[in-house]
């Protein structure tokens, strides 16, 4: 009987599958915990002590939210209350939101929850992206909070006749019709002012986690980065 | 070919998506590899049968 080759033997391509298959498995399964931890949201004690999570607790609402270029990790990183020069967070500026700073733990975590029944009530994702979930018929929500449109020099508090960002978002969120800023408008959700609140809180925390940079093109927006 | 890790939380995950050569690497060692190993070994078994 002439040779039989190895590529036409079962048992290699057997061993091979249980092999890739097995090992495949396994390393997925390490990579669900590990993402589990990664994207796990932090508390307030965190930004007390400090320490840089993915995903900061609910008491970041209290503090000023930059998007500035890390030079070590060639990404626009979100920086929380200050910017120690070397493009890590000081958890030291803090913000009003809404007139106060001094949310406690509790009353955040309120509103980031009113927030996110709000977004699934109101089916945002219909139109809008956030975090990589969504359609890409309106502005991509992620970084929202952190568009120079809301911010003092941007168009958007001037027509609203608001003097702060959240003021500015709330209100835009809660009479859409009235101000027409894109050719796709957006339709009156009958958006309630605690509702909008909730909101704005919700946009404001999720502009704060650490995306890797995404979305890319945020940075392209004039003022978006280190507000330039 | 390897850059520095620069990821917000250390992770072994981090590592591999650091450039595009770690994930190759890393995949041709685990999967690649033991499939040659495979292969010799099967090698060896027909030709003892023959």
């Amino acid at each position: 009987m002439a040779n039989k080759s190895v590529w036409s033997d079962n048992r290699f391509w057997q061993r091979t599958a249980t092999w890739v298959t097995g090992f495949a498995s396994v390393l997925l399964i390490w990579l669900t915990f590990d993402t589990s931890a990664q994207i796990a949201m932090g508390n307030d004690q965190d930004l007390q002590n400090k320490v840089t999570k993915r995903v900061p607790g609910p008491t970041v609402i209290n503090y000023k939210i930059t998007y500035e270029m890390s030079a070590k990790r060639g990404l626009e990183v979100p920086i929380i209350g200050g910017n120690d020069g070397k493009g890590n967070s000081l958890f030291q500026v803090k913000e009003k939101f809404f007139g106060r700073d001094d949310y406690s733990e509790d009353e955040a975590r309120a509103l980031l929850h009113l927030g996110k029944l709000g977004e699934q009530a109101k089916n945002c994702m219909d139109c809008h992206t956030l975090l990589g979930n969504g359609a890409y018929y309106a502005p991509d929500l992620t970084k929202a909070w952190l568009d120079p449109a809301w911010g003092p020099n941007g168009a958007m508090q001037a027509l609203t006749g608001k003097n702060t960002r959240e003021e500015a978002m709330a209100e835009f969120l809660q009479h859409p019709g009235q101000y027409p800023t894109h050719a796709r408008m957006m339709p009156n959700l009958g958006i309630t002012a605690k509702e909008a609140k909730g909101l704005v809180a919700f946009l404001k925390q999720m502009s704060s986690i650490d995306t890797n940079g995404f979305p890319r093109n945020f940075g392209k927006i004039k003022g978006a980065v280190n507000g330039k | 070919m390897f850059e520095a890790f620069t990821d917000v939380n250390p992770s072994f995950f981090g590592w591999l998506n650091q450039g595009p050569m770690t994930l190759t690497i890393f995949l041709h060692t685990v999967i690649i590899l033991p499939m040659i190993w495979i292969y010799y070994q099967e090698k060896k078994r027909l030709e003892n049968e023959n």
